[in-house]
């Protein structure tokens, strides 16, 4: 139980997968204007990442171990992860066009998104079972929305501020997105 | 013999697991794409065929699709379009169910300087008109003149708006397709629409007293109003020193062509 506990804090906070070890920077800056969207994209990232966890698991596990296989394990999980971002687009497309519209190409992208490429190897590498594996699918997609949600909020008050204008645009959301890495720092050494 | 077997399973057994696995997920997502697939308006795609496919984006929508939705949903109106021909815009209005309130038009430059306007200093820079613009408002001395630097032949995609012998941008319509572009890009905001009716159109856009006008351009309008006196159906007013053409009252009996001193009232298509 106390292992769970770890992995959940240690993706959410401490190993954050945006703000600790830079990976799916991408979305994180394209979808964060509006907290609604970035929220949409979380959930999207959340499930795409948990799926992917138990799916690359057993496709490890039982496919690639045993035959010795371990190398092309990036391409299989890819493949995994673009037929899921399929079903997801598919899904969302049906059930909310309006948060499809809003995702836009960076919903397609969550194929190529190297978290969750990132979280499908560093399972393997972890040696996780499944349920770990799962777990820690699920909280790094969370660990990965509390990111995208945290600054996107901090976008929505930039938008109303004063700011000099050679920062106006991108270079002031860069400067959100390091300071909020570095208030994550606080948690290392946490797990 | 070994060896050659050993190898030969090396290269079989990831081949088979991949296309295994994306033959699994492709029988997958078949099944769901169309269980879950979105039924599309089909008056979206009877409006797209009828539109000019051009995708200028003029309009302001992303290419066609994009503006045939948003005329389905009420956003658009086909007036916004000027690249289709009337008649696919009056299809498009019985099947939208509205009325084409749209007037077809065409472009012109309303300038006529180009070389025979001076000069007010020696550009070197790459730029174009854009650009020139920046630098203290162009090289004309004249503030309204076409520069010359072609920003509108670049921006066009069917090669209809040229920078002609005279040093000013003219616009060929048997190629124009009427979207716009040129309108939007120009720095000097002389590149004009007018309704595809009119027979003349007025090719300066100097707002100076006349006196001014011809100490920086010999083609530029002085501002004397005889067009606007002889124009025997009161459809030209003198307003900040040009004429203004009522298009809806001008006959096109091209009087104040003939009798304007620069010539700067131009017949369309003389």
């Amino acid at each position: 139980m106390t292992n769970i506990l770890i992995i959940i804090v240690g993706a959410v906070f401490v190993n954050n997968f945006v703000l600790s070890q830079f990976l799916g920077i991408c979305p994180f800056l394209g979808v964060s204007k509006k907290t609604e969207t970035a929220l949409g994209m979380g959930f999207a990232v959340i499930f795409v990442m948990g799926v992917a966890s138990l799916f690359t698991f057993a496709v490890n596990k039982y496919l690639l171990l045993p035959l010795n296989l371990e190398y092309i394990q990036t391409i299989a999980f890819i493949l995994i992860i673009a037929a899921l971002v399929q079903l997801v687009e598919m899904v969302i497309k049906k059930f909310s066009p309006s948060l499809y519209n809003a995702l836009g190409v960076y919903l397609p992208l969550i194929t190529t998104n190297c978290a969750v490429l990132g979280v499908a190897l560093m399972n393997v590498e972890d040696g996780y079972n499944m349920l770990e594996a799962f777990i820690n699918g699920v909280f790094s997609g969370v660990g990965f929305t509390v990111a995208i949600v945290l600054l996107a909020g901090v976008r929505e008050k930039l938008q109303r501020s004063d700011i000099p204008e050679a920062f106006r645009g991108f270079p002031i959301t860069l400067i959100a997105a390091s300071i909020i890495s570095m208030a994550f720092v606080a948690f290392g050494g946490l797990v | 013999m070994l060896i050659a077997a050993i190898q030969f399973k090396a290269i079989l057994w990831p081949t088979v697991i991949l296309v295994a696995l994306s033959f699994v997920f492709a029988i997958l997502l078949a099944y769901l794409g169309k269980k879950l697939a979105v039924k599309r308006d089909e008056k979206i795609d009877m409006v797209l065929e009828k539109l000019a496919g051009a995708n200028c984006g003029a309009c302001g929508y992303p290419g066609c699709d994009g503006f045939a939705k948003a005329l389905v949903e009420g956003k658009a109106k086909i007036g916004e379009c000027n690249a289709t021909p009337m008649a696919n815009k009056n299809e498009i209005a019985k099947i939208l169910g509205v009325d084409n309130n749209s007037v077809p038009t065409i472009v012109v430059c309303a300038c006529r300087g180009g070389n025979d306007a001076k000069d007010k200093y020696y550009y070197q820079g790459y730029g174009d008109c854009r650009s020139m613009e920046m630098l203290s408002g162009g090289r004309k001395m004249c503030a309204w003149g076409c520069m010359g630097m072609g920003s509108c032949t670049k921006e066009c995609h069917d090669n209809a708006i040229q920078i002609n012998d005279g040093g000013y941008s003219e616009i060929d319509r048997k190629k124009c397709i009427g979207c716009g572009r040129c309108v939007a890009v120009c720095p000097k905001k002389i590149l004009k629409r007018i309704p595809a009716t009119a027979k003349v159109y007025v090719a300066c856009s100097n707002h100076q007293r006349g006196k001014d006008v011809k100490a920086v351009c010999k083609k530029g309008c002085l501002g004397c109003g005889l067009c606007a006196k002889i124009c025997p159906s009161g459809a030209i007013e003198m307003v900040d020193n040009l004429p203004v053409i009522d298009y809806s009252k001008c006959t096109g009996c091209g009087l104040c062509a003939g009798k304007c001193p620069v010539k700067c009232i131009v017949k369309i298509d003389e």
